[in-house]
């Protein structure tokens, strides 16, 4: 019985022990990294949190041993640990003792590491105390080298412990934390069997899925973070007739974690607004149309309210004072209260449609928070804002080529840099220099000519295609009926006096070019153009051309690699990344080389003169944002989104079924660039300095990892990704050098768990919809339904 | 419809002249002559490996044939790209079903209206009315396509949950979303127990005199070949061997000995059909 018992024990306490060597490797590995250093704070509770985790699963798999073995194994766990951990540390001490160099390989373990590990001031590690002058000995009582771990070498002796160290980080501390680690961890499975906890916790996640509580609280979850948001911001009063501006302190104070807590708050905000959008289900929740009223425009009332208040009362003011448009503070309040009314009337047309209560609570709430968040943070915390916002962009558009069209594009970060490019060649004001440090005599345009004379030139050449295009359709429409051969093409759906023939295209579209050039440059010659736009917007111009010039690009990479597929044409992407890169650098003469374009102006209105730069920027990136995502949701029930979602599943069988492969591949590929352009033209807005290097691999690889943690193919996912990826590390600002691999772990860790992203994209639901359709067709053709 | 009827009604809807398609040395297909009238069933049998679907891959554009000319409502289809030949009114189904991963059994027969679509990605965009007619029309058709073949209630389940013998006739309901004028089906009785092969027959038919379609179909289950088929015609090796009626094909002595590698006058007729 007895022996039993102890085989018994010592098999549970071998479990334990194996656990805690592997959390002492994960431990080493961890050290090895620098996480001490690096993340001096967090280090120890990461530490222990892996002997928890180690815990947790030792005590799942010994449950039915009872608490005793459960124990024993957290103890020999913690022991275990510690012990591989000291005797790394003690091995690496004792090479630093025989003056091996270990920084030069392990290029993490400084002398500053085994502070951060031990607990003991720097001074005392590893300093040779200074020998008698007179004598040439050493000092009494003191050891030679001060061992981080309290423990002394001596080639005499042995092993000689020197003191105990109970700080936290000195040997026993760490020994004694790990253990309790790794009991915590037991203890916690343990009590959670014994009270059952986890029935209780499957029946609370039931009530929260069903209870219409809950759910309705999930969806007011964006304006409930934005009022912690608000609670968290100190407030100023102006008061106009005194002139005086007081401050009053925050309801909770976060002193100096405020900006990170306020950023996490603001991420909150947006997924919680994703969340709550996607929650809302069809159902009034039994509120008549007065009360469901009054309810959204309550919110919008008090949120809008906020948003003045922080206005007026903090001069925040998110448009620069212009001339033409009036001072900043005007502007602000017109549009906020544009926007609310807006709302306003949305909800009142809206919330008439039975069943969209939900959808138009959420959707509210999500809104406004979004808008009136960047008010309540401050220049840094909204920079961050625009960054993620940048990669959103980015995201949505490889989301496209990636997540619809099933093109594994590795280049993308091309268009994004042509964007940029194309903005920066407008705007900036810079003589680039030659080699020999003289200018070239390459003046980038500068909001003068080259501005002015697309300034005309773009709207001159729409306006004109359009009006041949509509005058060519015309025409054509008035040419007697052609007789349509059966075999010839497919009798149309919807019949319909459409498009003209492919030679009529060509010919319309030959005639359109050819005039509005011609057009374009009569109206420049008789100089209307430097009349009317000597003021234009270099960034305006900057976004029309850029999106332009990327669009063309993605299409011009799409011929070639038409045929490629999986990994080779992710090569040739890449390539084509890296080309483009290289060409930003070496063509110093056009280009600004290596030294990049400088002096890129902030977008600001026509004849701006006052100085609220960054939040213009901000809402720039937020309406960017708001309109690249629109446009992905309404491709994807598209015409356009069924094919490229056909062609991802089976490019051979898609094409089989009608779809035209060249055609849908290019369009998607333009489609995609065109939102990196985007993505670019604000970047060197926001950066004011743009670099070929700001154009690496690297941005092909971090924007694809967010598509795919996000969720391929899904909107809200994209922005997720964007998010966890991005703006998470920006706040965790120690994590920078982790970043690859955290993403690296993210990914395999995303790709095991949940190989459809943090928010897949749901399955389509349109039967209702269809069903309505074909009803009412039956109707209508007069048969029975 | 009456243009459509009416150069129907004057040529075969197939015309196939001296095709072969090589395969490095190998004849997959060799100087088959093939002629499909309007509204007909027709079958094309033959052992493993004897070329029917290679046959079905040049017609609807996977393969180009080396020679010989096939001539669709009389006009030459060979050398057209699968899409083409698609929008010009051919449809096909799969041996192995092949239906879109992650879409919808509405959203797969939606894909299935494409070439008869006009609209472009910037109407859908803005909106632009072509768009939107279309967009409801697609899903009127795809609904109604799904309520024929009895797969209405299913609509929003993602294809591939399916079970087998739904998915047969999803693809065939995506075939049929092109409103084809001949539909070339692979196998459609493949992998069926008795009670279904005996549906598939009946809704083979269904579907040449409710949807006006001319048909074409592989089929190893001779059961379903004699009984519905007007036309059938046995390859073997890449080449013709016969073709006839049902009755005329069961009796030629080179169709016995091809399947069953025996003289003629010792093997029972009537296996075949069994």
């Amino acid at each position: 019985m007895l022996q039993t018992r102890t085989r018994q024990f010592v098999a549970s306490a071998r479990e334990g022990t194996l656990s805690g060597f592997t959390v002492g490797l994960i431990i080493i590995f961890l050290i090895l990294l620098g996480v001490p250093v690096n993340l001096t704070s967090i280090a120890l509770p990461l530490f222990l949190l892996v002997a928890l985790i180690f815990g947790v699963r030792l005590a799942r798999r010994l449950r039915e041993h009872g608490i005793g073995h459960l124990l024993g194994n957290a103890l020999a766990l913690g022991l275990a640990a510690a012990l591989l951990v000291f005797l790394f540390m003690a091995l690496i001490n004792r090479w630093q003792e025989r003056n091996i160099k270990v920084n030069d390989y392990f290029y993490s373990v400084s002398p500053q590491t085994m502070t951060v590990l031990s607990g003991v001031p720097a001074s005392e590690l590893f300093a040779n105390p200074a020998r008698d002058p007179l004598t040439g000995a050493y000092p009494e009582g003191k050891p030679l080298r001060t061992n981080p771990m309290r423990l002394t070498f001596d080639s005499e002796t042995g092993l000689e412990l020197v003191d105990i160290n109970l700080v936290i980080g000195g040997f026993y501390g760490f020994l004694i934390v790990l253990i309790l680690a790794g009991l915590l961890g037991v203890l916690l499975v343990w009590g959670f069997s014994v009270a059952r906890l986890g029935d209780t916790w499957k029946r609370t996640r039931a009530y929260l899925a069903t209870s219409p509580q809950a759910h309705s609280g999930l969806l007011l979850l964006p304006p409930v973070f934005f009022a912690l948001l608000w609670l968290t911001v100190g407030h100023g009063t102006y008061r106009a007739a005194t002139g005086t501006y007081s401050t009053i302190n925050p309801i909770i104070n976060l002193g100096g974690s405020a900006q990170e807590v306020q950023l996490l708050i603001g991420f909150a905000i947006i997924l919680f607004g994703l969340v709550a959008v996607r929650a809302a289900r069809p159902t009034d929740v039994g509120l008549s149309y007065r009360a469901r009223l009054a309810l959204c425009l309550g919110i919008i009332a008090v949120m809008i309210g906020l948003g003045l208040w922080r206005i007026i009362g903090s001069r925040t003011y998110f448009l620069a004072t212009s001339k033409a448009l009036g001072g900043s503070e005007t502007i602000s309040i017109v549009l906020t209260l544009a926007v609310g009314a807006l709302l306003a009337v949305q909800n009142i047309v809206g919330l008439r449609t039975p069943g969209r209560f939900e959808t138009q609570l959420a959707g509210t709430g999500a809104i406004l928070a979004v808008l009136l968040m960047p008010l309540y943070l401050n220049q840094g915390q909204n920079d961050v804002m625009t960054i993620v916002g940048i990669n959103v962009m980015l995201g949505l558009g490889l989301n496209i080529v990636v997540g619809y069209a099933g093109l594994l594009d590795l280049g993308y970060v091309a268009f994004f840099a042509l964007g940029a490019y194309s903005y920066a060649f407008l705007s900036s004001n810079q003589m680039a220099l030659g080699a020999d440090g003289k200018p070239t005599g390459l003046k980038f345009a500068g909001n003068d000519e080259m501005v002015i004379k697309l300034a005309g030139w773009v709207p001159t050449t729409m306006i004109v295609t359009l009006v041949v295009a509509y005058l060519g359709i015309r025409i054509w429409r008035r040419r007697p009926p052609a007789v349509r051969r059966p075999w010839e093409r497919q009798r149309p759906l919807v019949a319909y006096s459409g498009r003209p023939g492919g030679s009529m295209t060509a010919l319309i579209t030959v005639t359109a070019i050819l005039l509005s050039a011609l057009v374009a440059s009569l109206f420049e010659g008789t100089g209307l153009y430097d009349r009317l736009f000597s003021k234009a917007s270099p960034f305006l111009v900057g976004i029309i051309i850029g999106t332009i010039m990327s669009l063309l690009s993605g299409i011009a990479l799409g011929i070639p690699v038409l045929r490629l597929r999986g990994d080779y044409l992710a090569i040739v992407t890449l390539g084509f990344g890296e080309i483009i890169r290289l060409l930003f650098t070496n063509l110093r003469d056009y280009t600004g080389g290596p030294q990049g374009v400088l002096e890129i102006p902030r977008p600001l209105p026509a004849g701006a003169t006052g100085g609220v730069g960054y939040l213009s920027m901000v809402y720039l990136v937020l309406i960017g944002v708001g309109v690249i995502a629109f446009f992905s949701l309404r491709l994807k029930g598209s015409r356009t989104g069924r094919a490229w979602s056909a062609m991802k599943s089976d490019e051979a069988i898609a094409q089989s079924v009608g779809i035209h492969l060249v055609q849908s591949k290019l369009t998607a590929f333009a489609i995609g660039a065109a939102f990196a352009g985007i993505g670019g033209v604000l970047f060197a807005a926001r950066q004011r300095n743009i670099y070929p290097n700001d154009f690496r691999l690297d941005v092909s690889i971090e924007v694809l990892s967010l598509v795919i943690i996000g969720g391929m193919g899904s909107v809200p996912g994209v922005i997720m990704g964007a998010i966890a990826l991005i703006g998470v590390p920006e706040v965790l600002r120690q994590l920078e050098t982790y970043r690859i691999m955290v993403f690296g772990a993210l990914l395999v860790a995303m790709v095991i768990l949940r190989p459809e992203g943090l928010l897949p994209a749901p399955v389509v639901q349109l039967r209702e919809r269809a069903r309505s359709l074909a009803q009412s067709h039956y109707r209508r053709e007069g048969g029975e339904v | 419809m009456t243009d459509r009827s009416h150069a129907r009604e004057t040529q075969p809807v197939l015309q196939a002249t001296g095709v072969t398609k090589r395969f490095g040395g190998l004849v997959a297909v060799g100087d088959l002559d093939l002629t499909i009238m309007p509204n007909q069933i027709a079958s094309v049998i033959g052992p493993n490996g004897a070329g029917k679907t290679t046959f079905f891959n040049c017609i609807s554009g996977f393969y180009t044939p080396e020679e010989g000319e096939m001539r669709f409502l009389g006009h030459p289809i060979q050398g057209l790209r699968p899409d083409q030949v698609t929008a010009r009114g051919i449809a096909r189904t799969y041996q192995n079903i092949h239906l879109f991963k992650g879409m919808t059994v509405l959203e797969n027969v939606m894909v299935g209206v494409h070439p008869s679509l006009r609209s472009t990605p910037l109407g859908a965009l803005l909106r632009l009315p072509l768009n939107n007619i279309e967009e409801d029309a697609t899903l009127t058709h795809a609904y109604e396509l799904l309520d024929f073949m009895g797969l209405a209630d299913v609509s929003d389940v993602l294809a591939t949950n399916l079970p087998y013998g739904s998915q047969r006739r999803l693809e065939i309901a995506r075939a049929l979303a092109s409103d084809p004028h001949l539909l070339l089906l692979d196998e459609p009785a493949a992998g069926m127990n008795p009670q279904e092969t005996e549906e598939t027959m009946h809704f083979i038919r269904r579907l040449r005199d409710e949807r006006d379609l001319t048909v074409l179909l592989i089929e190893h289950d001779m059961n379903v070949v004699m009984n519905i088929s007007d036309q059938v015609t046995v390859l073997d090796y890449g080449r013709k061997i016969s073709e006839g009626t049902p009755e005329y094909v069961q009796r030629d002595p080179l169709v016995i000995e091809a399947y069953l590698g025996t003289a003629a006058d010792e093997v029972d007729v009537n296996l075949l059909a069994t």
